[in-house]
């Protein structure tokens, strides 16, 4: 969307806000400090203060009709600590008026808004509309233009803006009680394919995808949740003698049983074509289609709740990668929460082991990708005040190519907050850390959150 | 006059078409637009107070809404199958604090205070995220392939 309409989108959507006779106003404010010292550059200190700002603005002249809008600005006090040099950005996440219908659960949403449809988390600047149909079957679509970001390079950029000119989509559900949901969905971004430009392009921006999404529960012990996404576009044909890629994009299914109350285990598979599963990034370079690799995993967890205060966590994973090779993954977390929620903690612990890399190192592939996590952290609230202590240590292969050197790495977070009224909590935190780039890093950040106004939700 | 009756027989056909998909839509009243009670902090389980069959608009089970720890990592299905449910308990912007397509900082800064919250990129991700990459990009994609990639571009050129 172009600057001027984004102001002018802005600035009708805030006027409205004042015929609502339920405003929240609620934001956070931010202000960060820390100092590089690194061998070979120039000292530099970073203080980037960033503002947080949403408005749910509900009972616009009908009690249905209601604004959302939320987005960030931040600027650097003192050198920039964006990577392209720039002090100073911002960002409007969405801002959409809503209409709840009384009936059906039917809403309808105009301005900018998230849908959560396909492989991705699309932001759209259009129309949204869902309702419950009879017999259980549910119905939603949109369209409009979509968010359009940045490419790696202007030729690039102009590229991805003509082609991703239109978005839309749509998603039918059927819910049976007691059984569960199945729903069919469709997706288009672009109407105007890399192949079909007046200079064809190399990169196509645009995609379209259907899926499948499934949700069997005919009790509370057993869920079983999962969608398989295709990839209907019709790519550039490749060279002579290529073979044909498959176009599901990807399978993910898990299977959840409760025995009792206590204990609940999950099993996961999931499988994910590259060449379908990437299409229509806006970062080729990196996701890249024409790798043709696949990903496969499967895993499982265990978690036992050992009293209504203490919880345990057992997981594992396997992965496969096409050209990388295996790796397992197994980790552990303990949870405790007292009743009221004053006081909480956890530890957790998860190995990585790729002994079976075939890339990155052929050398010695255990140590390339192979690392242990340790993490624990304590949480406590005594009236208006609250503690929390976060510490977290990477464990690395010696020689691991990425380290710089170093085989441990740890950044430990202390924070302080003092909730002064309901609506207004001041924090401050200290971290201290080791990375491959500083080896002593100490950040401070202090922390200003509110709200102004009658709404019930927003932040929860 | 061709184009005029053309004209006709589509305003005819999508009148019709309007009021049959209204005789489709349910008469059933729509549950409530924001959870009546608040639920306190850390994860909620829906059904320790909701022990009856299903939930009204989802028609499932409430137990799939709990907010266990399988529940926190693979939230998807349910964002993708009943937005409106969520939306019950949490406003767009709790959505916002990781999947903001564009942020200004990684969420487990904007969320230092709140160690018991599931936020990604903890520590030196940015040595770690080398590993998880190769391991699985496919994770990495779902933010920072479409959306989220100022700070992937500066180096993944």
């Amino acid at each position: 969307m172009k600057r001027q309409n984004l102001v002018a989108l802005l600035a009708t959507l805030m006027t409205a806000t004042a015929w609502g006779q339920e405003v929240s106003l609620y934001g956070t404010t931010m202000a960060q400090m820390w100092k590089s010292e690194t061998v070979g550059f120039d000292k530099a200190t970073y203080t980037p203060a960033t503002q947080y700002l949403g408005i749910d603005a509900n009972k616009l002249g009908s009690d249905n009709l209601s604004l959302h809008l939320f987005g960030w600005g931040r600027t650097d006090l003192s050198d920039s600590s964006n990577l392209d040099g720039s002090k100073s950005s911002g960002y409007l996440n969405f801002g959409y008026l809503q209409y709840r219908f009384n009936q059906a659960n039917a809403e309808i949403k105009a301005g900018r808004f998230t849908v959560s449809q396909g492989t991705g988390f699309e932001q759209v600047d259009g129309v949204s509309l869902r309702t419950d149909l009879r017999g259980g079957f549910t119905f939603s679509a949109f369209g409009g233009k979509p968010v359009l970001y940045k490419t790696v390079d202007l030729d690039s950029q102009k590229d991805y803006d003509f082609q991703r000119d239109v978005i839309f989509g749509t998603r039918l559900g059927w819910r049976i009680p007691k059984v569960g949901e199945i729903g069919v969905s469709y997706l288009q971004d672009g109407t105007k394919a890399a192949k079909e430009l007046p200079i064809p392009s190399s990169v196509d921006y645009t995609r379209k995808q259907m899926g499948v999404d499934l949700l069997i529960a005919p009790a509370p012990a057993f869920q079983l949740r999962g969608r398989t996404i295709f990839d209907v576009a019709d790519h550039a044909a490749l060279p002579a003698g290529t073979e044909k890629p498959s176009n599901i994009a990807e399978h993910d299914y898990t299977a959840i049983v409760k025995f009792g109350s206590k204990v609940t285990v999950t099993a996961n598979v999931a499988e994910r074509n590259f060449y379908a599963y990437f299409a229509g990034t806006n970062l080729p370079s990196l996701f890249r289609q024409d790798e043709k690799d696949k990903y496969k995993g499967y895993g499982g967890s265990l978690t036992v709740s050992a009293s209504a205060n203490l919880q345990l966590v057992a997981d594992f994973r396997h992965m496969n990668r096409e050209s990388f090779g295996d790796v397992t993954r197994v980790g552990g977390e303990l949870r405790y929460a007292s009743t009221e929620k004053h006081y909480m903690a956890g530890l957790g612990m998860r190995s990585v082991s790729a002994s079976k890399t075939i890339q990155v190192d052929p050398t010695a592939p255990g140590r390339s990708l192979s690392h242990t996590e340790l993490r624990a952290f304590t949480m406590i609230e005594r009236k208006r005040l609250s503690l929390s202590l976060d510490g977290i240590v990477q464990q690395y292969k010696e020689g691991n190519p990425y380290l710089n050197g170093l085989t441990s790495l740890y950044e430990v977070v202390a924070s302080v907050g003092f909730k002064a009224t309901e609506n207004l909590k001041l924090s401050g935190d200290i971290s201290r850390g080791s990375t491959p780039v500083a080896k002593d890093e100490t950040r401070g950040l202090l922390r200003a959150e509110y709200r102004f106004g009658f709404g019930k939700k927003g932040g929860q | 006059m061709a184009r005029k009756s053309v004209l006709q027989f589509f305003g005819i056909l999508f009148g019709l078409g309007l009021l049959m998909a209204c005789s489709l839509i349910s008469p059933e009243t729509s549950f409530a637009a924001t959870h009546p009670e608040g639920v306190g902090a850390g994860r909620p389980m829906c059904s320790e107070c909701h022990t009856t069959d299903v939930s009204k608009g989802a028609l499932k089970p409430y137990a799939a809404f709990d907010h266990t720890q399988t529940f926190v990592k693979s939230h998807k299905y349910q964002a993708t199958q009943d937005a409106n449910t969520c939306a019950s308990c949490h406003a767009q912007s709790f959505c916002a604090d990781c999947h903001g397509a564009k942020v200004p900082m990684k969420p487990a800064i904007r969320l230092s205070d709140s160690p018991d919250r599931l936020a990604p990129h903890r520590g030196d991700y940015l040595t770690l995220h080398k590993l998880e990459g190769k391991m699985d990009p496919s994770s990495c994609y779902s933010c920072h392939g479409r959306a989220n990639n100022d700070k992937c571009r500066t180096c993944h050129r």
